[in-house]
């Protein structure tokens, strides 16, 4: 797999002399399905359990009638003098009575996920953070990007006031995601709005960094940003939603580490133990010079040009030529019953006409004949041009 | 990333999807009909047609992609104005695609979709009702 050189990124935009070769996790196979998958489970990880009270609906000392009192044996509310007294109580069913199996707190609100598979999610997650299309098609503005994946110079990590953070990413041309964050800003629909979720906005850059000598702080209040340390990178930041292709900005250092953390597939990772890289299923995915390769061309059957049409089936017992076709004798059986059928006939005429005492007619000259006639002049043609030629010889 | 792969990722899954009324479109630029498939797609193929208006409404910008910068989209299209005229127009975008065998597949499409921006530029001709004024 081609691991190109990429171009570090200075304060000001503008690219450095110092390359680093892409490491290869941006080469990793990537399963959509198993980011998804990993993503969600993950997510369980965060909840704040919920229940209903454990004494919901059990604060009555209702008993039931029992029977021959007209009424349906649910246990209901002792005493007079209220509404409440009579009516049915404990049952789901019942107004005020405890739900069908009250939720419980100690229900298992996390989800274990094997380390091979969330390594996997994230090797992909990094994967595609890297291919520009994918990254577009998250949503991310990012048409104006000097480089994909977008390497900055580690000065970057020193920087403390915002307003230098929003220089280097309008100089990064990375400040247009910025914008469709803002432009995003929106109340969100439905209860959360009174549960303390009440706005709503779109992710921007997700901004990974080596080391933090300031670079938190510097950016924290831009909408949209989230920041990551490369040693301890997030699923959930690195593929919002289950879906890969987060638009990333990487610190010189970060970029660097990335090699260490996660292995190349010659050399495993240091960080991980006995970790490798997972090994795509095909190394060629480019599908049409795979069907245009020498090797797959030559397995092939000759191209079939000719397209054969439907043909109108015709009805050999009504179609001579079809006929023919099928059965060539039949050709000539038609011609001997014709010139029997005809010599009967003849033979009845005459005796006929015998019997009432004229001339039988004389016999048909065969139309055989005509292609003597025809032959003639041709044979005369050639017999013609050599005494044109001699002549003209002369 | 080869084409091909790209796509099986972002077939179903992009925020230039628009699915409705049983039918799917894309929005990304460079496509030429709007449509989410593997052809059209202006996001995964290496070499991508579009036609856009120009910014000032008369003629339209020819946009194709430069080979090899697939990693830097800031400097991956080539754009070229068009505005002499739908003629002169639609011979350039023929010409470009037919004999430089550019994305020749697309060729009919681009073209089409010139005609399209160059008709929705001309002013709107008022039509002559031939209606007889009702007494």
């Amino acid at each position: 797999m081609s691991r190109p050189l990429v171009s570090v990124y200075n304060e000001k935009g503008e690219r450095t002399d110092s390359n680093v070769k892409l490491p290869a996790v941006f080469r990793a196979p990537i399963r959509p399905d198993i980011v998804s998958f990993v993503h969600f489970q993950m997510k369980k990880n965060g909840r704040q359990p919920y229940a209903v009270s454990k004494v919901a609906g059990h604060q009555t000392s209702a008993e039931s009638w029992g029977t021959g009192r007209a009424v349906a044996r649910i246990p209901r509310v002792r005493g007079g003098g209220t509404h409440r007294s009579g009516q049915g109580a404990f049952g789901n069913m019942c107004r005020g009575g405890r739900m069908f199996a009250p939720t419980k707190t100690w229900r298992k609100w996390h989800k274990r996920i094997n380390i091979n598979q969330k390594r996997y999610a994230m090797c992909s997650a990094i994967a595609a953070s890297g291919i520009p299309a994918i990254v577009m098609s998250k949503g991310h503005k990012i048409e104006e990007l000097n480089e994909i994946p977008l390497v900055v110079n580690d000065s970057v990590q020193e920087y403390k006031k915002t307003k230098n953070a929003v220089t280097l990413l309008k100089r990064l041309r990375a400040w247009k995601d910025i914008l469709k964050v803002y432009s995003t800003k929106r109340f969100r629909a439905g209860k959360g709005k009174m549960r303390n979720r009440r706005r709503i906005q779109k992710r921007g850059p997700l901004i990974i960094y080596g080391q933090d000598n300031g670079i938190t702080k510097a950016f924290r209040n831009i909408p949209g940003i989230t920041l990551l340390n490369v040693s301890q990178l997030n699923l959930i930041k690195l593929a919002p939603g289950g879906h890969v292709g987060r638009f990333c900005i990487w610190t010189e250092s970060a970029f660097k580490k990335l090699d260490s953390l996660y292995g190349t597939w010659k050399a495993t990772s240091q960080a991980k133990k006995d970790y490798n890289l997972p090994c795509p299923k095909m190394t060629n995915t480019d599908l049409s010079r795979l069907l245009k390769s020498d090797e797959i061309q030559a397995a092939l059957k000759p191209v079939i040009r000719q397209t054969k049409h439907r043909v109108l089936k015709k009805n050999p017992l009504k179609n001579r030529r079809t006929m023919d076709r099928l059965n060539p004798y039949a050709k000539v059986v038609r011609k001997a019953a014709s010139s029997i059928q005809k010599n009967r006939r003849k033979a009845k005429d005459d005796a006929l006409a015998i019997k009432r005492g004229l001339k039988p007619a004389p016999a048909k000259k065969a139309p055989a004949k005509k292609a003597p006639a025809k032959k003639a002049p041709a044979k005369k043609a050639p017999a013609k041009a050599p005494a044109k030629k001699v002549a003209a010889k002369k | 990333m080869s084409a091909d792969l790209t796509w099986m990722i972002i077939r179903n899954n992009s925020c230039f999807l628009v699915k409705g009324n049983g039918r799917c479109y894309s929005k990304e630029p460079n496509n030429l009909k709007a449509r989410n498939s593997l052809r059209y797609s202006g996001l995964v193929q290496k070499k991508t047609v579009g036609v856009e208006p120009a910014k000032d409404g008369k003629g339209v910008v020819l946009v194709t992609r430069k080979n090899k910068t697939e990693a830097t989209p800031g400097k991956s299209y080539t754009k070229v104005e068009l505005k002499k005229g739908s003629r002169q127009t639609l011979q350039t975008i023929s010409k470009t695609l037919g004999k430089t065998k550019y994305r020749r597949d697309l060729r009919m499409s681009a073209m089409r979709r010139a005609c399209a921006i160059l008709k929705s530029q001309k002013p709107v001709a008022v039509k002559k009702s031939f209606r007889k004024k009702k007494e």
